[in-house]
């Protein structure tokens, strides 16, 4: 069987999804092919534990809702979707029992700070307001616009002397850490351990040199983390709904076999089941770099230097997480609450990290391969999202920051030791919230490091992020510099997933802005624009 | 001198511009369309509270070719393509105007917001400090209502 249409997608997550929802209300015939049994890529939500708990596998932290344009020009909200904001966003809590809380009203995550440090409580409000304030102009400047280099960034900046204005902003900070960013402005470290862990949720490193350039973006949206009601997933059917509702059509079970290249240029796909679906105007992958130029291209079609940078120069994450998804019949109370009763209401919580060195030496420990002392983050999404389990149950969440291979044998060790080291996740947990006994989980799993590459193979390695986060990483270099602008160098066929500018996180900005450059080269008329 | 916000004040802004591009090198080639949105606050007593002034300008190979004050928010026509909005309090212009606050501070720190392909401008900035100039400092201005900073 041969189907025709104008543009095929490989890779219904949120990335193909967008892009393919755009082209569909643009007027373009279009079809999303999916792998797996649903669309979605990493908005999955399964009832990983027992039925009725709703368990975000792989995307939890919604952290770019009402700023991401797909969300606005795609409706989203029509389609069923419904965010939550909550309102004790974070929590850190120290060993000492104390515990700082990031509120999404920031006068109170600045009453927190204050308690641990007034200058740095100050500091950290200047810094929100800078950076919250040129969000907007950030975002629309890095995020949402196929990127310019870092070599313009700096120029422009220099020129609107934008060092000379700000207290946090400058050209310095590609040459910087976001350990040394946080060294040269706040003091006290339990502040920095919280500034830092929010950096590295959020991925970003932070011993790696220059990536203090993002920091002051992550602080600016740091109180506009969302829940998706009855879970990501939900997000994933919104835009299948709305490629759909377009004309556009999502298959899954597709596993594609082949980019098919005629004379230089991608006519269509093959799937692995012989059928061939041909694209009459583009072939666009979301998926890895290593799948589509290894895989699905034939080796005659991709030049060879571009295969080798393939094979050896495709950058990855080294670090990943460690989850235990868990069933429980009660909610945790943590001993610091005595503290701040607040951070029984946090959503997302920091189990331990009381300073920025010691994730420092967690992050040396991960790259030789160890599996560091556990100190998990808990999410109970539960907290704000009561539809995510039965009633009176409540579902959690503890991820860890982790290697992919495990002590120089390699990742299949986690098959051995998934469960080992979940039950040391929830024995920290425990320590915080001594009511976490045994009889607390109804039920738990734990979701390993090779679980999310088996689960996802474009998430190689673990790599959640589809990419290295780090400067040489970043902008026009993202994956390749001849693959940065979302074209490669056979027509016809675009890259438009997380491996693209800006990176992975539920952002949209991969697919968006893949759009912008096939609207040019297609002669779409950019309706999205509003002006 | 004229009066801010009038005729006569934008035509002298309009001149400002002018001369301090020509002779410039590495203009941008494109014509672009820029809509200002001035909203009024209750502040300025230059808009009235509850409702806005609206312009349209023509930039054509670096130069002010004309502005309009028009009735409505201009939008994207068949005619013409809308570039850049620029979108504010008015008494946050006015200040602007007056050389109280700096239009670059103004536009980081989301004061005074901007739509558009942000890439053009950073990649245009020494352009795009050369209107600012014009506007911020080329015109003697008066200020019959009174001059910000208001109290």
């Amino acid at each position: 069987m041969r189907e025709a249409c104008d543009v095929v997608i490989i890779g219904a997550g949120h990335n193909g999804l967008t892009l393919g929802a755009y082209l569909a209300r643009s007027g373009l015939d279009v079809i999303v092919l999916e792998r797996r049994h649903e669309e979605g890529g990493g908005l999955c939500t399964e009832e990983l534990t027992q039925a009725g708990f709703l368990h975000n596998v792989h995307a939890n932290y919604h952290t770019f809702v009402d700023m991401a344009p797909p969300v606005h020009d795609l409706e989203v909200r029509s389609h069923g979707i419904e965010y939550v904001r909550p309102e004790v966003q974070m929590a850190s809590i120290y060993d000492d029992g104390t515990a700082l809380t990031v509120h999404a009203d920031i006068d109170k995550t600045v009453e927190s700070m204050a308690r641990f440090s007034e200058v740095d409580a100050q500091t950290f409000r200047r810094l929100y307001d800078e950076a919250h304030g040129f969000v907007d102009l950030l975002l629309g400047t890095l995020m949402y616009q196929p990127p310019m280099s870092v070599k313009e960034l700096t120029r422009a900046l220099a020129q609107f002397g934008v060092e000379d204005r700000s207290e946090f902003l400058g050209v310095k900070l590609r040459r910087e850490t976001i350990n040394e960013f946080l060294d040269q402005h706040f003091t006290n470290d339990k502040i920095k351990a919280h500034l830092a862990f929010h950096a590295s949720v959020c991925s970003y490193t932070t011993d790696v040199k220059g990536l203090a350039i993002g920091f002051p973006l992550l602080v600016g949206k740091i109180n506009n983390w969302h829940l998706c009601v009855g879970g990501s997933h939900r997000l994933a059917h919104a835009l299948w709904r709305d490629l759909a509702q377009h004309g556009g059509v999502m298959i899954s079970d597709a596993d594609v076999s082949t980019i098919m290249v005629e004379s230089g240029r991608a006519v269509g796909v093959t799937l692995s089941s012989g059928e061939q679906i041909t694209a009459r105007k583009a072939v666009v992958s979301t998926v890895d770099v290593e799948q589509t130029f290894l895989r699905f291209l034939n080796k005659d079609a991709v030049d060879v230097e571009l295969r080798e940078k393939v094979e050896n120069k495709i950058a990855h994450k080294d670090w990943t997480l460690f989850s235990v998804h868990a069933a429980m019949n009660r909610l945790p109370e943590y001993e610091a609450a005595e503290f701040d009763p607040d951070v029984n209401r946090a959503w997302v919580v920091n189990l331990g990290y009381s300073s920025p060195a010691e994730l420092n030496e967690d992050w040396r420990l991960i790259r030789a391969g160890k599996v560091p002392d556990p100190r998990p983050n808990a999410a109970v999404n539960s907290l704000y999202d009561p539809t995510d389990a039965p009633e009176g149950y409540y579902t959690g969440l503890l991820r860890q920051f982790a290697p992919f291979e495990v002590n120089g044998v390699g990742a299949g060790e986690w098959d051995n030791m998934g469960r080992w080291y979940g039950e040391r996740c929830l024995d920290v947990w425990k320590r915080y919230a001594p009511n976490l006994t045994e009889d607390a989980y109804v039920d738990w799993v734990p979701f390993t490091p090779l679980d999310i590459e088996r689960k996802m193979p474009n998430m190689v390695r673990g790599d959640w992020m589809m990419g290295e986060i780090s400067l040489d990483n970043m902008l026009d270099q993202r994956p390749l510099p001849e693959l940065g602008q979302y074209r490669t160098p056979i027509e016809g066929l675009y890259m438009g997933g997380s491996t693209q500018h800006p990176h992975g996180f539920i952002t949209f900005g991969p697919g968006y802005n893949a759009l912008q450059v096939m609207a040019e080269d297609l002669n779409i008329d950019p309706w999205w624009r509003q002006i | 001198m004229a009066d801010v916000y009038t005729p006569e004040w934008y035509d002298l802004v309009k001149e400002a511009i002018n001369n301090r591009v020509a002779g410039m090198d590495g203009l941008p080639p494109e014509t672009l369309h820029i809509a200002v949105d001035i909203e009024g606050d209750g502040v300025s007593p230059y808009v009235d509270e509850a409702s806005s002034r609206h312009f349209l300008i023509r930039i054509a190979k670096g130069a002010c070719e004309w502005y309009r004050e028009v009735d409505e928010a201009a939008q994207s026509t068949d005619e013409i393509k809308l570039d850049y909005r620029f979108v504010g309090p008015a008494s946050e212009f006015d200040a602007v105007v007056g050389g109280v606050i700096d239009p670059i501070d103004a536009a980081l720190g989301g004061v005074i917001k901007v739509r558009g392909d942000m890439r053009f401008l950073m990649r245009q900035a020494e352009h795009v400090q050369v209107l600012l100039d014009a506007y911020t400092h080329g015109v003697q201005t008066d200020w019959p209502k009174g001059e910000p900073p208001y109290a």
